[in-house]
């Protein structure tokens, strides 16, 4: 069995007593496109940078092709690392920038030139090698510091946001770029963002970081349907949390009763103790769908307090029993279709298997 | 309203008039000094009865005043490259350092520049006939130094300050080691205050009188003492001409600092 | 140009994590400013308690005598009346350079740096020239016919008065400058907004404002002019010394290295103390032109 590419082993990081990272592992094959997902202080960034050789972890290892890195100083780890600021060298032109990673490592002027003009078309900005970095845009600035970070043919590629200080369409734009260069050059990518949306357009798989661990690996599929934790689903996309009691179950399914005494049956337990326990249910709002209340119908009544009409969606905020608020997210009624206005009565319904469930309290 | 030139009204009138007086105020004198330079008469006289570069060939015809002039250029030369280089050294140390008492050193290094000049021009030559300096090129550059190292750092201080220090950690991260990677980086960088701190220091040490006065002895002499020592028998024109050399000297200094700076500009 | 800050900083690479990280660098600069700037001067206050014998003697005299006494008033009193000229004739000159259109302000700020930057003997031997009995001033007034002797105008009070002020101006210009195009012009329009006159706006909202760099520049003037001894020596006279030809008096020709370690202490001591009092009131920033 060949070993994982890159293998991110036990790594911790603490500063005294304050622990930013604490037992991080992780597998990731080569070519693959990794994001680190999660909060302000998750620990997400300060991973990248053990990796990237910036910090020294307290404790763990960091593999890569089976050798360890740690012993490694930055500048001979041989990885190439984009950062949310903008670290081009404003005394060297954008082909300067380029080539001074080659120049560095003294190769032949005819290798560096060439490199240069390879990397330069990748990130498709060959029209601007002699201009000086002041006189780019910021988007630009970023595409040149990621030619330069791939010049030397890493193996591993580290992004810290490094689009966090865009806005939202030159964002969009040029996560294109980075999904295009991936596919091309087929370098691993580790990512850190704290945009969800962001993660989910860009990679094959997500770690998402929540106080310096990882609560969950997967695809964004994974971690969308299948959070494995109440932080996980909050966390990616939208989502209902509804307190409950487990009053029942038996074969992996169980009947749960809400604050109100509405009970909602054929819940999977998905792991949880049956009899009595407190949890929490979650529902996305896509999921879930009004009807107009008839007797022996099941689902949650509520009111309807406001409705968006979002161009291809109706969105309705629904008041419960116990006075939460839930999010409905509808697709367009057809025409002559009933559609709910303001304090009208509902029932909230949806298919039970499509609920998740999760410790309460 | 007080501070929009436009609907000053009157008070326009006395600002401006008073500002006009003070320009011409600080700015003829200068002028006249060069006027005399060239005027004929022994005496001042202004206007000058005629026209002469009479007191330029005096001054350069003389071995004394020549020797001046080489010896403040040697002096100035010399403290300009120590200044910068260990300023340069400071700078770094202070602003990158981690180390307790950092504010109080950087006050420290600071405080030649504000204190008076003559207490340490007279503890200096206390020290140096003690040392044996007293009139030696060595003894100038060290006076000269200890008042240019402040100019040097604070340009260089602050061109560091405001060097991003991401940009040289993006060059270690590129390949270079830590010392490759603030020689191509960051020197680059803050080439702008090394250039005002070169520039700075020169000038301290060029135009620097007190020190001088106490350093210098018969056989060397900077120009500012030769000046100090003529004035003080009498007012010859040939002063003039030499302090008319200097002012050239001066206005063609910040004229390259200006033009520098402008080309720098983004 | 286009920027990027955030709030994430890089770490420094780990390595260089030592306590006393970077203190090798600064060791040749401090090495230098130890062994030739603060023990020498230490050893010259010593011995004005050494010399020529151990105790305050010189400090005795120096209080005790009217000749030293003379200077230390005078020194004062000069100080005083440049920093007073040049605030008031500063003060506008500082205004109108904020506000100015460019090309005037441009004109005026480069005669102004060109000045401050312009060799100090030069500067000072033009009004030694200007000011001498058959200068250029004399000639002109006697000419005018608004006197028919010439006046005493250098080696006294008015002569080093008039060159101090010429070299300090520039010093009192810049950073006044500096302080009142931080003010907000929009603060004059909202006071009139208010109902106050030109007056009262300039009592009540200028001038405070403005104060502090004022106070700032004139505790900068002060403390320079306190030290000063070129043009002092130049224009002045004897019966007008300063402190700081004093002392250079008392070891060049006297050789008297006590007192003139006492007097030297002397202003230091004033210095300090004034700067302490400058950063107590207005903090460290130094608003240098």
């Amino acid at each position: 069995m060949t070993p994982p590419f890159l293998s991110i082993r036990g790594i911790r990081k603490a500063y005294g007593d304050a622990v930013a990272v604490e037992a991080v592992s992780l597998d990731i094959a080569r070519g693959e496109f990794v994001t680190f997902l999660g909060p302000s202080g998750s620990g997400k960034s300060t991973t990248l940078y053990v990796i990237a050789g910036l910090l020294q972890p307290s404790a763990g290892d960091v593999l890569l092709d089976g050798r360890s890195l740690l012993a490694v100083p930055s500048h001979r780890r041989n990885i190439g690392m984009v950062f949310q600021r903008y670290t081009l060298f404003p005394h060297l032109t954008v082909a300067e920038n380029v080539a001074f990673p080659l120049r560095v490592r003294r190769r032949p002027e005819a290798e560096v030139q060439a490199k240069v003009k390879a990397m330069l078309e990748l990130v498709r900005l060959e029209p601007y090698r002699d201009r000086l970095p002041a006189k780019l845009s910021g988007g630009q600035q970023q595409r040149v510091a990621l030619a330069r970070a791939l010049a030397y043919d890493p193996p591993v590629l580290l992004m810290d946001e490094p689009l966090s200080a865009l806005d939202k369409t030159l964002r969009e734009e040029i996560q294109v770029e980075i999904r295009r260069i991936h596919r091309e050059t087929g370098v691993t990518i580790l990512y850190v963002t704290h945009d969800q949306e962001e993660a989910l357009r860009l990679s094959d798989r997500i770690a998402l970081f929540n106080h310096g661990r990882i609560e969950q690996i997967g695809s964004g599929r994974d971690l969308y349907d299948a959070s494995q934790t109440r932080f996980a689903a909050g966390f990616i996309g939208n989502s209902n949390f509804l307190p409950g009691r487990i009053a029942a179950s038996g074969a992996g399914r169980a009947i749960i009763v809400c604050p109100d005494g509405s009970r909602i049956e054929g819940v999977p337990l998905q792991g949880l103790e049956g009899g009595g326990g407190e949890a929490m249910l979650m529902v996305r709002p896509e999921r879930m769908r009004l009807e107009r209340p008839a007797p022996g119908r099941a689902g949650l009544p509520g009111v309807v307090v406001d409705r968006t009409f979002l161009g291809d969606t109706m969105h309705y905020t629904v008041r419960t029993p116990w006075n939460q608020e839930l999010a409905v997210r509808s697709p367009l009624a057809e025409a002559g279709d009933a559609d709910f206005g303001f304090g009208d009565a509902v029932t909230v319904a949806w298919d039970a298997e499509q609920t998740r469930l999760f410790p309460g309290g | 309203m007080l501070l929009d030139y436009d609907r000053l009204g009157a008070l326009r009138w006395l600002l401006g008039g008073i500002s006009l007086a003070v320009a011409l105020f600080l700015l003829l004198p200068i002028l006249l000094i060069v006027a005399l330079s060239f005027g004929s008469s022994q005496w001042l006289q202004f206007p000058p009865p005629g026209w002469t570069l009479r007191w330029y060939r005096d001054l350069f015809a003389d071995p004394g005043w020549l020797d001046a002039v080489l010896a403040s250029l040697k002096v100035a030369s010399i403290v300009t490259v120590l200044s910068v280089l260990l300023g340069l050294l400071a700078a770094f140390g202070l602003v990158r350092g981690r180390f307790r008492g950092r504010e109080v050193l950087r006050a420290l290094f600071l405080t030649p520049m504000v204190l008076p000049v003559v207490v340490l021009a007279v503890a200096l030559y206390a020290l140096f006939l003690r040392l044996h300096l007293n009139g030696t090129l060595a003894g100038f550059v060290i006076a000269h130094l200890v008042i240019a190292l402040p100019f040097a750092l604070l340009s260089i201080g602050n061109a560091l300050e405001r060097f991003d220090k991401a940009i040289e950690d993006a060059a270690v991260l590129c390949g270079a080691s830590p010392w490759e990677a603030r020689l191509r980086v960051t020197l680059p960088g803050i080439r702008l205050g090394l250039f005002a701190a070169a520039i700075f220091s020169f000038l301290a040490s060029w135009d620097e009188v007190v020190l001088a006065i106490f350093m210098a002895s018969p056989d060397l002499q900077t120009l500012p003492v030769r000046v100090w020592g003529a004035l003080r028998q009498d007012l010859s024109p040939v002063i003039a001409a030499a302090s008319a050399l200097l002012v050239a000297f001066t206005a063609a200094l910040m004229l390259l600092a200006a033009l520098f700076r402008r080309s720098k500009e983004p | 140009m286009v920027m990027a800050r955030s709030d994430t900083t890089i770490p420094i690479p780990t390595r260089t994590r030592r306590p006393m990280a970077g203190f090798g660098l600064v060791l040749p600069g401090l090495g230098l400013l130890l062994l030739f700037f603060v023990l020498p001067v230490l050893a010259l206050l010593l011995r004005s308690v050494l010399e020529p014998q151990p105790g305050l003697g010189n400090y005795a005299e120096f209080f005790g005598s009217t000749t030293y006494l003379k200077v230390f008033l005078n020194t004062f009193t000069v100080a005083g009346l440049v920093t007073a000229v040049t605030l008031a004739l500063g003060f506008p000159v500082a205004w109108f350079l904020a506000i100015a259109p460019r090309r005037w302000s441009a004109l005026l700020f480069g005669i102004v740096v060109l000045s401050m930057w312009t060799n100090l003997l030069a500067r000072t031997y033009a009004w030694m020239v200007l000011l001498q009995r058959t200068g250029l001033i004399n000639r002109t007034l006697i000419n005018l016919g608004i006197i028919s002797e010439p006046l005493a105008l250098t080696n006294n009070l008015v002569g080093v008065t008039i060159g101090m002020t010429y070299i300090m101006l520039p010093f009192m210009i810049l950073p006044l400058h500096a302080a009142i195009r931080t003010i907000d012009p929009a603060i004059f329009q909202a006071a009139a907004l208010c109902g106050a006159s030109r007056g009262q706006s300039l009592r009540r909202v200028f001038l405070p404002l403005v104060a502090p760099g004022m106070a700032a520049g004139a505790l900068m003037v002060f403390v320079m002019s306190l030290g000063y001894f070129v043009t002092p020596s130049l224009l002045g006279g004897t019966s007008n010394m300063m402190l700081a030809e004093l002392i250079a008096q008392l070891v060049q020709s006297l050789l008297n290295w006590g007192l003139a370690g006492a007097a030297a202490l002397v202003l230091l001591v004033v210095t300090l103390a004034l700067y302490a009092v400058q950063i107590r009131w207005f903090g460290f920033g130094r608003t240098a032109g």
